[in-house]
C-alpha cells in the first residue's frame, strides 16, 4: 500500500470535493429554457384547390396533453424544441361530406391514420410573449408514411397571462408525401398539387 | 360488317370530339356544376383514363351494331330516325341503368340527370351519323 503524506491527501480530498460540487452545480441548473403546455383549442387547417373549386378542411379542437420544451445551446444557434402534435386524419372536416371523404381518402387515412407535426427549432425564443410577433422555425411533418422537414412562418399572439397562441403557416405539396393529387373523369377535374397548411397551437408557458 | 365498322368508327370520332370537347368547355365555364365529382367514388389515380377516353368508341361500335340490326324499324327523315334511335336507347338502356345507379351510389340527382342527358344526346348524334352513312 503506497504511503501518502497528510498534506497530499488533503489536497486530493479538496480536489475531489471541488469536482463533486462543480458537478452538483451543473445538475441543479435548469437544463431547458422554457416549457409550454399545450392546452385545449389547437387546430390544423389545410386549404387547397381543384380546377372547379376550393376546399378548406379543419381538424378543430385538437387536444392531446403534451409539453413543448425549449432548449438553447448557444446564443447564435436557433432554439431547439421537443414536442409534437399528433392529429387524426380521420378528424378532418371540409364542411362538405363528399370533400371530407375525398380528402381523407387522398391522405390515405386508413393506412396512415395520423398526421404528426414535430417541432424542431425556432429562430429565437419569443421571450416577450406579451406582444404579438413573428418568427421562423423548423418542423417535420409526417403524413401518409413520409416525413419531411419544413421551414415554417410563425406568428405568436398573447392569449392572457402566461399563455399564447402560436400560428404556423407553410405551403406543402401533395407530391412531397408521394401522394398523387386526385384527378377525376380522365383528368378533366384536377386537384392542384399545392396545399396551404396552418396550425394553431394554444399553450400555457411554464418558465 | 364493313358498314358497321365504318359507321361505328366515324360516329366514334365525332362523339369523341363533341363529348370530351363539350365536357372540357362545360368544366371551364360552369365549374360549380362539377364540384360533386370530387368524390372517392370516382377513380382518382388516372389508372383508368384510357378506358374513360375509349368510351366514345365502345359506345359508337355497340350502337352501330344495334342500328344495323334494327334500322328497318326507324322511319322518316334522317333527323327523325336519329332522334327516335336516341330516344329508344335512352328508354331501353339509359333509364334502367341510371335508376340503379342513383339508387345504389352516393351521387346527386343532378349528376344522374346530367349523365342521362349526356347519353341521350350521344345516342342521337350516333343515330344521325348512322342514318346518314348506313341508311
Amino acid at each position: 500500500m503506497p504511503h501518502y503524506h497528510l498534506p497530499t491527501m488533503l489536497k486530493l480530498l479538496l480536489f475531489f470535493l471541488l469536482l463533486f460540487l462543480s458537478g452538483l452545480n451543473q445538475s441543479v441548473k435548469k437544463p431547458y429554457l422554457a416549457k409550454w403546455v399545450i392546452t385545449k383549442g389547437c387546430s390544423l387547417k389545410v386549404v387547397g384547390s381543384t380546377n372547379v373549386n376550393q376546399f378548406s378542411c379543419v381538424i378543430a379542437n385538437y387536444y392531446q396533453p403534451d409539453t413543448l420544451t425549449f432548449y438553447k445551446d448557444a446564443a447564435a444557434e436557433p432554439t431547439r424544441i421537443t414536442g409534437m402534435l399528433k392529429l387524426e386524419v380521420q378528424n378532418f372536416d371540409c364542411q362538405n361530406p363528399v370533400m371530407t371523404t375525398n380528402l381523407r381518402s387522398t391522405l390515405k387515412a386508413k393506412a396512415y391514420p395520423y398526421l404528426i407535426i414535430r417541432f424542431i427549432s425556432l429562430s429565437r425564443y419569443p421571450a416577450n410573449h406579451a406582444q404579438t410577433g413573428a418568427l421562423k422555425g423548423v418542423v417535420s411533418i409526417q403524413l401518409a408514411g413520409i416525413t419531411k422537414r419544413y421551414e415554417v412562418d410563425y406568428r405568436f399572439i398573447p392569449n392572457g397571462a402566461n399563455a399564447l397562441t402560436l400560428v404556423g403557416t407553410r405551403q406543402v405539396n401533395f407530391s412531397d408525401f408521394n401522394i398523387i393529387p386526385p384527378r377525376k373523369i380522365g383528368g378533366m377535374i384536377q386537384t392542384n398539387n399545392e396545399l396551404d397548411v396552418q396550425f394553431s397551437l394554444k399553450a400555457k408557458i411554464l418558465e | 360488317m364493313k358498314k358497321i365498322i365504318l359507321s361505328g368508327f366515324v360516329a366514334g370520332i365525332i362523339l369523341f370530339v363533341l363529348s370530351y370537347g363539350g365536357l372540357f368547355l362545360a368544366i371551364r365555364f360552369f365549374p360549380e356544376l362539377f364540384m360533386d365529382y370530387n368524390n372517392p367514388l370516382f377513380n382518382s389515380d388516372g389508372s383508368r383514363d384510357i378506358l374513360f377516353y375509349l368510351h366514345a368508341f365502345i359506345f359508337s361500335f355497340a350502337l352501330s351494331w344495334f342500328w344495323a340490326r334494327f334500322k328497318g324499324l326507324f322511319h322518316g327523315s334522317f333527323i327523325t330516325r336519329g332522334l327516335e334511335f336516341g330516344l329508344v336507347y335512352a328508354l331501353v338502356a339509359l333509364l334502367p341503368v341510371m335508376w340503379i345507379t342513383f339508387s345504389s351510389l352516393d351521387i346527386t340527382l343532378f349528376i344522374v340527370f346530367s349523365w342521362f342527358m349526356y347519353g341521350f344526346i350521344q345516342a342521337v348524334i350516333a343515330g344521325l351519323v348512322f342514318a346518314k352513312i348506313n341508311a
